[in-house]
């Protein structure tokens, strides 16, 4: 796990041009939505726009360097040397996990220290809740990532197109920008069931909670509670269908056939 | 020289490699969901900023935001297909394989970027048109477009004047890609959120401070959304027309500078031996 994570950290802040690169989208894309919510006179929701902005970050880590990443080291002939070592894959897949989190750190404060200094947006935090909230909700949606990551083993070329189907209508239902669960909510309510069952959605909630208004205990608790069990569900599911596609890949001959 | 023989295949194979890793008709469903999700997400901010902040809904300036963000996702999708198609044809063995061949992998990459405009053109109409009936439905308001033969033919119009100056970022882009074997990748991210904060896709471009609010009113990118507004929504042939010619003025120009530097960064990159280079 440790070696995954080294290997992971070495590239992003052994190439400082990395980060440079990396926090493109979600500086401009929240740059852009806190300029919309400016510009229709609705800059007190400003604040949900940066907070957006850090957690897309993170969003595309998870489908990029979690989801994908399996696929791509099938394709570079790295997955068959996972697979040989004495190593566990799930253990390779929570090093990953945490070295994306800790190289995605940097494009986060990026993003926050940049929306701070043009928007000053209103914040009311209970940091301890705040702490506990983020914690939570990147364990569960890395978590899904792991997921993710074995079940893209199964693709070729449609992995990178399925997430390019996942990523914006995810960010839209599970309320990167605006809420979308709770009484602000512009959802049907079964609609607002169905999208909770997306880690980001609960997350994203209970952040908005914890940093712009005093949240209500049961609401918050609630939600953290969800995503404390969607994290042991997921990381459950990942270690389970790996498992499964490695034997069946083993049975079929497939595991180093890279690119169909 | 241009050859259309081989401007087609290159947008035949660009057709391929984007739709036919499934069925194409399920692979341009799968490209619209993208836009449409873009196109909601951007609408339901401007539903919730004024419904929570106590202001008046004006439907008016819902479609405003919703024509700019489906075009802005349209621009973003298809300016920066040079860009993954020289990245992804370096690591996959085929662009070496295009710069084998007599003719400049310029022609290559405008063929790929012209696929990528017929496919994105369709999407992101039908984006438009699916959030229209949607948000409809859901903000129950009436969203005021105009949609005519006339107004129709005016988008097309638009649409293709648009083409120079997504080329002629696509030919910048791609002459990076070029030398470039890590970064490229995020070169995509970069181009949307440029074109979401400078091409008044989502607000009025005078908002930015004095200076860059000058600079992003004259942006090819901004004139052909300015335009396609004007036939979408305000029916202003004047503004239209007028939009329309600086548009295809300033695309016309980045597209010639971009091609000359493009083609000075090819001859360079083929004395350098870097074309078939996969990774740094």
């Amino acid at each position: 796990m440790k070696a995954r994570a080294l290997v992971r950290l070495w590239s992003i802040f052994g190439e400082p041009l990395w980060i440079v690169v990396s926090i493109g989208f979600p500086v401009l894309s929240s740059l852009a939505l806190s300029l919309l919510y400016y510009s229709i006179g609705a800059g007190n929701y400003i604040g949900f726009a940066v907070l957006g902005g850090v957690m897309v970050a993170f969003w595309g880590n998870v489908l990029w360097s979690m989801a994908s990443q399996f696929n791509w080291d099938k394709q570079e002939g790295l997955f068959e040397i996972y697979l040989t070592s004495p190593a566990s894959i799930t253990a390779i897949l929570v090093g990953m996990s945490v070295g994306g989190i800790v190289g995605t750190v940097p494009t986060a404060v990026i993003v926050t220290a940049i929306g701070w200094v043009l928007f000053h947006p209103a914040v009311a935090a209970s940091w301890g809740a705040v702490a506990i909230t983020f914690a939570l909700t990147l364990a569960s949606l890395y978590a899904l990532g792991m997921t993710l990551s074995s079940l893209y083993l199964v693709y070729g070329r449609e992995a990178e197109s399925m997430n390019e189907v996942l990523q914006e209508p995810v960010s839209m239902v599970s309320g990167l920008y605006f809420p979308s669960v709770g009484s602000l909510s512009p959802f049907p309510f079964a609609l607002q069931i169905v999208v909770s069952l997306i880690p980001l959605t609960l997350g994203m909630d209970a952040l908005r909670q914890s940093l712009f208004s005093s949240p209500g205990f049961v609401s918050l608790w609630v939600d953290l509670g969800a995503l404390a069990v969607m994290a042991v569900a997921f990381l459950a599911i990942a270690a389970f269908s790996l498992k499964a596609l490695e034997m069946k890949g083993r049975r079929d001959g497939t595991i180093s056939v890279r690119i169909r | 020289m241009i050859s259309f023989r081989s401007l087609f295949a290159s947008a035949w194979m660009g057709i391929q490699h984007d739709l036919a890793w499934t069925s194409p008709p399920a692979a341009l469903v799968l490209r619209t969901v993208a836009p449409f999700a873009s196109a909601m997400t951007v609408s339901i901010i401007y539903w919730f900023g004024v419904t929570h902040s106590g202001l008046t809904f004006d439907p008016a300036r819902l479609a405003f935001i919703l024509v700019g963000s489906t075009l802005y996702a349209h621009v973003a999708s298809y300016a920066w297909v040079p860009t993954i198609a020289i990245a992804e044809g370096k690591n996959l063995s085929v662009f070496p394989h295009i710069y084998l061949t007599a003719r400049s992998t310029a022609l290559y990459v405008a063929g790929r970027a012209l696929s990528s405009f017929a496919i994105s053109s369709t999407t992101s109409l039908a984006a438009l048109a699916v959030a229209y009936y949607v948000l409809s439905g859901f903000l129950q308001t009436t969203i005021i477009l105009t949609i005519t033969p006339a107004s129709l033919l005016m988008l097309a119009v638009a649409l293709f004047a648009n083409i120079p100056a997504a080329l002629g970022l696509g030919y910048f882009l791609g002459a990076y890609s070029l030398y470039a074997s890590k970064f490229e990748w995020s070169l995509p991210g970069y181009v949307a959120g440029l074109l979401m904060v400078f091409s008044g896709a989502l607000f009025s471009t005078s908002i930015l401070p004095w200076g860059v609010s000058t600079v992003a009113s004259y942006l090819p990118f901004t004139l052909f959304i300015q335009a396609s507004r004007d036939a979408l929504i305000y029916g202003n042939l004047g503004d239209y027309l007028t939009s329309l010619g600086l548009c295809i003025l300033g695309g016309v120009g980045l597209l010639l500078v971009s091609l000359w530097v493009y083609l000075a960064a090819e001859r360079r990159a083929r004395r350098d031996g870097v074309l078939d280079r996969r990774l740094a």
